[in-house]
């Protein structure tokens, strides 16, 4: 499952002297990632294809009725550059029953997520940019029940033109779908 | 009989004397209204405190890291007064100019409530939300500064929640979350990254 983040009134972080949104970055990403992980044989779904208005707790529902074997969410945003990959701020679970805690609910797939965070900063890591892999309390990473990342691209102080967006767009499409199947050989898809 | 024009004229004083006592009821309820906004507010209770040394953790986004400074504030020795003070001491460090993690202009904190004796609950204004620079890293530094400056200077404080004008938001601007408590402990491991 892949979450452009943001959308419609939301536009998140601004670039270019406010005329790109963080939103819009994020969906022509995603957009890009569908394919590449398509044509890598993974089934992809985009959670928004459009400019729409999609709260964060129906973004987890509709993630945790799909039951995909990884979601990433992909952002933009200051400071600094390069990339920085996720993870949800949780301890792992304690115990897990039939119901889990909605604040809690990404515990018991914590581990998982991890082996997917390593896997694509480990792809990140050849494109020559600097990635940071970080824990966040970003929302809706903890209400997710599969493995689950973020991926934020930094693109730095320069001004961001369409150009730079379309080629830095492919290399890191490709290396997150890289480290996405290299998740998936590794059994996150397997609880 | 009573002549017409008599007539008329009674009616018309008697009018006069109907509107001209409305008109005095309205002046007076304005003039009382005035007065009431006018007079000075009654003075609170003195807090109890002193001048004190505290620790803060403060963001400095251009190396994108959280570093412990020291300032001297007037500390309450009410703990949710205290924690107020602190948030503050951080706050006015990020809205001087230059500053080293720039937030809205008037972001303040309004109230700090403590429950069970260690859940405390921030209460923040709107400038402070509406005017954070939206970002995942710009408003996780902002999140763990404030909790980590309040559990240096309020010991035994659990779980800490933020609200917006008294009222729940879904993040703080797009990103970090303000609908689960945070627990300071967890919090204290996610500082350590950016130390």
């Amino acid at each position: 499952m892949i979450d452009p983040s943001h959308g419609g009134e939301d536009k998140g972080a601004m670039f270019g002297r406010g005329k790109i949104a963080e939103k819009d970055i994020a969906l022509a990403l995603a957009r890009v990632l569908k394919r590449q992980l398509e044509e890598r044989g993974v089934t992809a779904r985009l959670l928004r294809d459009s400019d729409i208005d999609l709260s964060l707790d129906r973004r987890a529902t509709i993630t945790n009725e799909e039951h995909p074997a990884v979601y990433v969410a992909l952002h933009a945003g200051p400071p600094g550059w390069g990339v920085r990959v996720y993870t949800p701020a949780l301890q792992p679970a304690r115990a897990t029953g039939k119901f889990l805690p909605w604040e809690d609910a990404q515990a018991a797939s914590l581990q998982r997520s991890r082996v997917v965070a390593r896997t694509v900063a480990h792809e990140l890591s050849k494109i020559g940019l600097p990635v940071a892999s970080l824990t966040s309390t970003l929302r809706p990473l903890n209400n997710l029940t599969s493995p689950a990342v973020a991926v934020e691209w930094v693109p730095g102080s320069a001004e961001v033109r369409p150009s730079q967006l379309l080629r830095i767009g492919n290399t890191l499409a490709s290396a997150i779908a890289s480290g996405i199947v290299q998740a998936r050989n590794q059994g996150v898809d397997r609880p | 009989m009573i002549p017409r024009h008599f007539q008329i004229t009674i009616a018309l004083l008697l009018l006069a004397i109907l509107v001209g006592g409305v008109m005095i009821i309205h002046l007076r309820h304005k003039e009382q209204e005035a007065n009431l906004l006018r007079s000075p507010a009654a003075p609170g209770a003195p807090v109890a405190g002193a001048e004190e040394k505290i620790r803060m953790l403060l963001a400095y986004d251009d190396d994108q890291a959280l570093r412990w400074r020291e300032t001297t504030v007037f500390m309450p020795v009410d703990r949710a007064l205290r924690a107020r003070a602190a948030l503050r001491a951080v706050l006015a460090q990020y809205l001087q100019a230059p500053s080293p993690h720039p937030l809205g202009k008037g972001a303040d904190i309004k109230d700090v409530y403590l429950i069970d004796n260690d859940t405390m609950v921030v209460d923040t204004n709107r400038e402070f939300a509406d005017g954070h620079p939206s970002g995942i890293l710009l408003e996780q530094l902002t999140m763990t500064s404030l909790i980590e400056t309040l559990t240096a200077n309020v010991p035994g404080v659990a779980r800490v929640k933020f609200l917006v004008e008294g009222e729940e938001r879904e993040t703080l601007a797009g990103h970090a979350d303000l609908m689960s408590f945070y627990r300071t402990a967890a919090t204290h491991e996610l500082a350590r990254e950016f130390e």
